[in-house]
């Protein structure tokens, strides 16, 4: 188990199997009881093989394995519609109780930085990536900054707390629609589009990306930074992205994708799929699909120009830095603040590591434009 | 919520044809200011669904709009004042907005419309 102390130490995974911190045995548990070690308050968290050896009752608390034995009574339909709602209450939970953390270790974007491969990375260093991320996307994306090309309209899908949102609307002069599952996501959008005088530019909802709340041919500029890895029907998301797209306009999709299956391969290994399925408990998370997949559902649209790229190797000193940022006294200090969610989210990111190092998780680009009429 | 925003949003309910726009209950309409920017308004004017907001204004209390209006009438302060006004500094605080042919009602709290469907709605 792993204890994080209000002393702000990080104790060793003592969990049967081994010793190493962040064993990734089979599901991490978090127990919502607290217990004092050397009367300092402290976090238990326990690999589930380890479980038996704490002795306060593990609570049916995540989302996933509360739904388990409701699910098995169901109808395969049903079940479905139940596992989508109980999975965008998860999302809308995660968000409401992680995004105050994140904002203030990170700032207001919510996304990856693009850095140099092997670059040695300083934490100031991590802000500019941000915003290079963006600007490497547009740019992929072959989009204009010509005045008369520029897009006017943009939705933001998935925005979190509007980073991208304010960042594309200052840019082009354009407004922007911001929408997400997370009713404290999108206050704080708002609160900060008013404090730099963005509030006439920018606005902000509580909606789903597979019912965009917008009539058809809205945008000239449909982005999608690190949301499609949410959604649970890929098909629906892309058919709402094409759907809000006005003539001649672009979309941009960068997300998390497991990686391409071979031709003669039908799904991912075993031991691909379990690693995957812990980090999805984490991050409310459905299952994932390839940067393939996404093409071939772009493909079934008319859509012209329809690129994708791995960007994986830019990303790569991401995670390291975000637990980095954890393990700081800030960080503890604002994990332990927020909640076990969060908590379960800063535990998971080794197994982000793990799912690049083993080259199933792949950070993707895919980018297209609508036809003009 | 300004009307800029209202005049982009539609009911998506399933099997709705025609969501847009959204008829407003107002429970709290607030003013604040916002800078005058002509070109901003001129750019806009082509792509707002006029009628719309006109609607909604009178909605939350403005009836300076006229009924309908040209691309000539951009040329009048006055008009541009009244467009601006409308359009920017008029906001539903609390309130909701309605889909025009089921009468369901989206929440709008602290300015921010909650246009989340329910299970049976999809």
């Amino acid at each position: 188990m792993v204890v994080i102390t209000g002393g702000g130490g990080v104790a060793v995974c003592t969990c049967q199997y081994s010793r190493r911190l962040f064993c990734g045995g089979p599901t991490l548990s978090i127990p919502r009881t607290n217990r004092t070690v050397d009367s300092q308050p402290a976090l238990l968290i326990g690999c589930t093989t380890s479980r038996r050896r704490i002795t306060h009752t593990r609570t049916s608390s995540s989302s996933s394995s509360s739904g388990g034995g409701r699910r098995r009574r169901m109808t395969t339909s049903a079940a479905a519609t139940s596992a989508t709602e109980t999975l965008k209450k998860g999302i809308a939970e995660f968000y409401d109780q992680s995004s105050g953390v994140w904002e203030d270790v990170w700032g207001d974007h919510m996304h990856h930085g693009f850095y140099e491969p092997a670059s040695d990375v300083s934490l100031s260093d991590h802000r500019s990536a941000q915003i290079r991320m963006i600007e490497e996307s547009l740019r992929f994306a072959s989009l204009s900054d010509d005045s008369v090309q520029k897009p006017k309209s943009i939705v933001d899908v998935g925005c979190g707390i509007g980073g991208s949102s304010r960042y594309l609307a200052k840019k082009y002069g354009a407004k922007a629609q911001g929408i997400t599952l997370s009713p404290v996501q999108a206050q704080r959008a708002q609160e900060l589009a008013s404090a730099q005088g963005l509030d006439a530019n920018v606005s902000f909802q509580v909606a789903d990306a597979l019912n965009q709340p917008f009539p058809d041919g809205q945008f000239d500029l449909v982005w999608s930074m690190e949301s499609g890895e949410h959604m649970p029907d890929k098909t629906k998301f892309v058919n709402e992205l094409v759907r809000v797209a006005a003539p001649g306009g672009t979309i941009i999709v960068v997300t998390w994708c497991h990686r391409d299956l071979s031709p003669s391969e039908e799904s991912l290994l075993p031991d691909e799929k379990n690693l995957l399925d812990k980090i999805c408990d984490a991050y409310y998370l459905p299952a994932w699909c390839s940067t393939a997949d996404y093409v071939k559902l772009l493909q079934s649209h008319s859509l012209e120009d329809i690129k994708s790229e791995d960007w994986s190797q830019y990303v790569a000193p991401f995670w390291p830095a975000v637990i980095k940022s954890a393990l700081t006294w800030k960080g503890i200090t604002s994990l332990l603040s927020s909640g076990w969610k969060t908590i379960r989210g800063a535990l998971a990111m080794p197994l982000m590591i793990q799912g690049y190092k083993k080259g199933l998780i792949k950070f993707a680009i895919i980018t297209c434009r609508k036809p003009a009429l | 919520m300004r009307l800029l925003t209202h005049n982009m949003l539609s009911s998506n309910i399933k099997g709705v044809t025609n969501g847009f726009p959204l008829l407003i209950e107002a429970v709290k309409v607030v003013e604040k200011e916002v800078d005058f920017n002509e070109d901003f308004l001129k750019n806009m004017f082509v792509k707002v669904e006029w009628k719309a907001l006109v609607e909604a204004s009178r909605t939350l209390g403005y009836t300076e709009l006229p009924e309908s209006a040209e691309a000539s009438m951009l040329d009048s302060d006055e008009f541009l004042r009244k467009f601006h006004h409308a359009l920017l500094e008029l906001h539903l605080e609390d309130g909701a907005l309605v889909c025009p042919e089921t009468g369901r009602k989206f929440p709008v709290s602290k300015g921010i419309p909650n246009m989340l469907l329910h299970e049976d709605e999809v």
